[in-house]
């Protein structure tokens, strides 16, 4: 039902409005105010109930839709609870779809906040042995960003006044225009205000970056993610890393790229190396692990990885790239995460050296988990490689356009693709073929059964997606490009 | 004696000015009679002096609401209490904190069936609502000290009224200890304004000019000595030993109501103190005493929420925390007078939401199975979903996560510190918002512990089904309130 609507604005989307700093570029917008609160010499407090849609937030409208779907299908094998279960997936839903389309910053922080609240109780109560650590991990290392995200919150909306109505207001949208700062305010582009001896606007760049970065997540602050993927069940997991990293991006795009742009230009370099970090660090790490979830886990921390370095890169091509990382990502980690899903399902384990010769045993199964493996580690044909191949060239061409990224950054992210490709590749070889060889041994095997049509009627449209994307990326190129455009065209305003 | 005869005239006139203006009292003495009455003659009708009492709350509320309408200009009785619209508003407060109260003792088995019956306990409270609003209201230093005394003193009574074990009698003789030793020390301090001002009226230029004339160091003493009164009632560090094991020892509900209602009035008078140097004197407020102010707020925050991660009892956590939500307090309070009331009235009202609920909770849970420790919260998600969710959404609002009221008052809060540290750019309101930020975090983790036992956790025996009775049904009330309020705080705030 969701999907529908969603697909419903895909086709109602019209690409050549770019959105980003306008409001009239915005579509399917809705604002009715919300609090309008008198608070004597603090002026009128502005808090509106306003959502709109433009070219970064379609295709992750669509995407979650469709995650969701994929994550009910994936849920049908919960029998603990069912009606607090779905109610809370519902909840979530809710919240995740308010925070792309939440054109107002308090807006976006309550719906931000909101979506903690069911993802604990969805690992707490349905997850693994280690679940109410995972849980609660999870739960401080977000909420230990948000806290102060709402600082800085709090300090934009006394920087920044509506032009129409005088008082200062929440809105993003005015938040993006320099001209709403008022001089001397602790954001104010003019006038450097100290913080601790740093510039206030480096400093709220930085806070609300942290609050995002941890959500993406990034090389030091990811440790939250294997735990809660490992504990989390399997639909959590598919909505975890196909969704919730991407509030992460998206957040970075939203709010910190397009409100400090000035800032963001000034520490490209240092976003660049933290992608890249990232990337290395995420695939090595799953080069090591011997659980297959794990696995998952750290190759979406080496993925998110290059949405952070074509974001640094700030051309076309990178931002293009990342957001399209996003899109393809989601649904590639989704498939990945249901397919462990399935065979953790069968036997309770997914050590990946309990396991060999799954071929011959599952053969659609195999052949499934081989076209998500090859998508994830870029093969051409696939949306991965649309996405990896936009951002290394935008990374690459950075250094000649606006010089903000060296070209060894881009060296680095490749490597991250090769060293993709050794893990997946090596698991494949792990797990599926060479003689079958269980742990649980005849037990197992009868277990083990093929992929049955439920699952399948929930990866078919994953892998169509993935192939579809990738052969014709104009689908979501023709969506996103003018927004993208219109961002770079802010940032490089306030250069 | 002669002398003095053409001033009686005068006096009286003054006296008779000022009487209108104290009709919520009045009738709350009168109920108070009737109540005594009620307990004494009609022996085992307690029903009857519950009814009584309520009906006075109420009507004592509704005066308060006409005195919104109609607030004084000037303080009445020579300069002994300011009954304005603010005074009013947090009477009607007030009021609503006694109503609750009320309710809850209705439903308290272990009050409703010890011997003394509740008639004895309902008199007290109705004296303690008077002292609480003469509190509220006083802006003189004897009216100050009087209320406080009045407050403390009925207080004693209800920590002590059941007295069934040597703990409960513990937390009753350390209270009254404490209590008097703290007045005590609060009288000298006032007795040093006194000596060096010649005037008691805090809210008189003169007065509050004199204070800054006096030496630093005698200013000092004399000021630590006249908050050690006020932090008693607030509870903040460092006057806060007390609250862990009386609001342990004391029955429930007499727990939820000391948590919330004097804390309502002392913060009140603590703000009228403040903000008269901006408002009156027209002078900042002294730095000493700002930083003073400030220190206390972040160490309550501070303690407050460090030492409620250690705890394993439910009432003991809640004493903790609300040491860590008196700093927040404070740290409104210090923000400039103008626009913080408003602000200081949300916190406020929500404070008493929600804590109320979470006692009532606590309280209901505490007398079908015995449970007092966040552990033998176990399970009980499962055969009590809806008290469970409830109860998590109070514990949200008490972390301060939207979309709760609880939300609405800490983004107030930051907000109100953060324009102050705009015009100011005091290094303190800066460590005041950190601080402010970094116990939300750690707050995360143990007001979860609730949650957590009672959704995440099976119980090891089997739970008992009991149906809700009226109490657990108030506080699902309670918390849905604390909904409401967070999504449409306009509700509460546009007509203040």
């Amino acid at each position: 039902m969701q999907l529908i609507l969603a697909g419903y604005l895909y086709s109602g989307f019209d690409g050549s409005l770019s959105g980003v700093n306008n409001v009239e570029t915005y579509q399917f917008v809705e604002q009715l105010p919300w609090i309008r609160l008198n608070l004597g010499s603090l002026g009128t407090l502005e808090v509106d109930y306003f959502i709109g849609v433009d070219g970064f937030s379609i295709l992750l409208l669509l995407l979650s839709a469709l995650v969701m779907l994929v994550a009910v299908i994936a849920s049908w094998k919960i029998d603990k609870k069912l009606k607090g279960f779905f109610a809370l997936m519902l909840l979530l839903n809710t919240a995740v779809m308010g925070v792309f389309v939440a054109l107002d910053f308090f807006l976006f922080y309550v719906f931000y906040e909101v979506m903690l609240l069911p993802l604990y109780f969805l690992i707490g109560i349905w997850g693994g042995p280690r679940r109410e650590y995972a849980a609660i991990k999870f739960f401080l290392y977000t909420l230990f960003g948000s806290v102060f995200m709402l600082l800085v919150m709090v300090g934009l909306y006394f920087s920044v006044t509506n032009p129409v109505s005088g008082s200062h207001t929440f809105n993003l949208l005015y938040m993006m225009n320099p001209d709403n700062y008022a001089v001397g305010s602790v954001f104010s582009f003019v006038g450097q205000y100290e913080l601790f001896g740093v510039p206030a606007r480096l400093l709220g760049f930085i806070v609300l970056f942290i609050a995002f970065a941890i959500k993406v997540p990034v090389v030091p602050l990811h440790t939250w993610l294997p735990d809660a993927h490992v504990e989390a069940p399997t639909p959590v997991s598919i909505i975890l890393a196909g969704i919730l990293l991407k509030v992460g991006g998206y957040g970075i795009i939203r709010i910190c790229y397009s409100l400090f742009p000035d800032i963001a230009i000034a520490s490209a370099w240092w976003i660049g190396l933290i992608g890249v970090i990232s990337i290395i660090y995420g695939a090595l790490n799953a080069l090591a692990q011997q659980d297959l979830k794990r696995l998952v886990a750290y190759s979406s921390v080496s993925h998110m990885g290059f949405v952070l370095l074509g974001i640094a890169s700030l051309t076309a091509e990178g931002l293009s790239g990342a957001v399209f990382q996003m899109i393809s990502h989601g649904f590639l980690s989704a498939m990945l995460f249901f397919l462990v899903g399935i065979l953790y399902d069968r036997v309770h384990d997914r050590m990946i050296y309990n396991f060999r010769g799954l071929a011959t045993i599952m053969p659609n199964y195999t052949a499934f988990v081989a076209i998500a493996f090859f998508a994830s580690l870029g093969l051409p044909g696939f949306s991965a490689f649309i996405a990896e191949a936009f951002t290394i060239i935008g990374a690459f061409n950075s250094e000649g356009i606006n010089g903000l990224l060296p070209r060894w950054m881009a060296i680095s992210g490749s490597v991250g693709i090769l060293l993709s490709a050794a893990y997946f590749l090596w698991t494949l070889q792990r797990m599926f073929f060479g003689n079958a060889r269980l742990k649980g041994g005849e037990q197992w095997q009868k277990q083990l059964t093929d992929v049955n049509t439920r699952e399948v009627i929930a990866l078919v449209p994953m892998v169509a997606l993935a192939l579809l994307f990738g052969i014709m990326p104009s689908l979501t190129f023709d969506k996103i490009n003018t927004s993208v455009l219109t961002l770079i065209e802010l940032v490089n305003k306030a250069h | 004696m002669k002398e003095y005869i053409p001033h009686v005239s005068n006096l009286l006139n003054g006296v008779m000015k000022g009487l209108p203006f104290l009709m919520p009292e009045f009738v709350l003495a009168l109920t108070f009679l009737l109540s005594i009455f009620c307990g004494l003659f009609l022996k085992g009708k307690s029903i009857i002096t519950w009814w009584v009492t309520v009906l006075g709350i109420f009507s004592a509320a509704g005066l308060a609401v006409v005195q919104i309408a109609s607030p004084a200009v000037e303080s009445i009785f020579f300069g002994m209490i300011l009954p304005d619209a603010h005074g009013a508003w947090l009477k009607l407060l007030i009021a609503f904190t006694c109503l609750l109260f009320c309710v809850f003792i209705y439903y308290n088995g272990a009050l409703r069936g010890h011997p003394k019956k509740i008639d004895d306990l309902l008199s007290v409270l109705l004296v303690v609502h008077i002292g609480l609003n003469m509190m509220a209201t006083a802006v003189n230093w004897l009216m100050v000290y009087l209320a406080i005394e009045m407050v403390s003193v009925g207080s004693y009574i209800m920590v002590g009224y059941l007295a069934r074990d040597n703990k409960q009698s513990e937390a009753a003789m350390k209270y009254v200890l404490f209590g008097t030793v703290c007045s005590a020390v609060m009288l000298y301090g006032l007795s040093l304004f006194y000596g060096y001002t010649g005037s008691l009226c805090f809210i008189e230029p003169a007065h509050l000019m004199g204070l800054l004339e006096m030496p630093p160091l005698v200013f000092m003493v004399a000021t630590l000595f006249v908050l050690t009164g006020i932090g008693f009632k607030l509870a903040f560090v460092p006057f806060h030993f007390w609250t862990p094991d009386v609001y342990q020892g004391a029955p429930t509900p007499v727990t939820a109501f000391l948590s919330t209602a004097p804390k309502i009035a002392a913060i009140a008078l603590l703000g009228r103190f403040v903000f008269a140097w901006t408002t009156v004197a027209e002078a900042e407020l002294p730095l000493l005493l700002f930083y003073l102010l400030a220190a206390i707020a972040i160490a309550s925050m501070l303690l407050g929420n460090l030492a409620a991660m250690r705890q394993h009892q439910v009432k003991r956590m809640m004493a903790y925390s609300s040491i860590g939500h008196t700093g927040f307090l404070v740290m409104i309070v210090l923000v400039n007078a103008d626009r913080s009331f408003p602000i200081l009235f949300f916190f406020l009202t929500s404070y008493v939401i929600v804590n109320m609920g979470v006692f009532m909770i606590a309280d209901y849970l505490e007398e079908r199975f015995g449970i007092a420790t966040m552990a033998q919260y176990q399970g009980l998600g499962k055969s009590y979903p809806m008290l469970m969710v409830a109860m998590t959404i109070l514990m949200l609002s008490l972390i301060g996560f939207p979309p709760t009221v609880g939300f609405v008052a800490k983004l107030l809060a930051f907000s109100a510190v953060i324009g102050s540290y705009q015009q100011a750019g005091s290094m303190a309101w800066l460590l005041l918002l950190i601080t402010g930020s970094i116990t939300t975090v750690v707050a995360l983790f143990f007001y979860f512990r609730i949650p957590l036992n009672a959704f995440l956790r099976e119980s090891k025996s089997q739970i008992p089904k009991f149906s809700y009775n009226g109490l657990a049904i108030l506080a699902i009330l309670l918390s849905l309130l604390s909904l409401t309020f967070g999504l449409y705080p306009a509700l509460l705030l546009d007509i203040l």
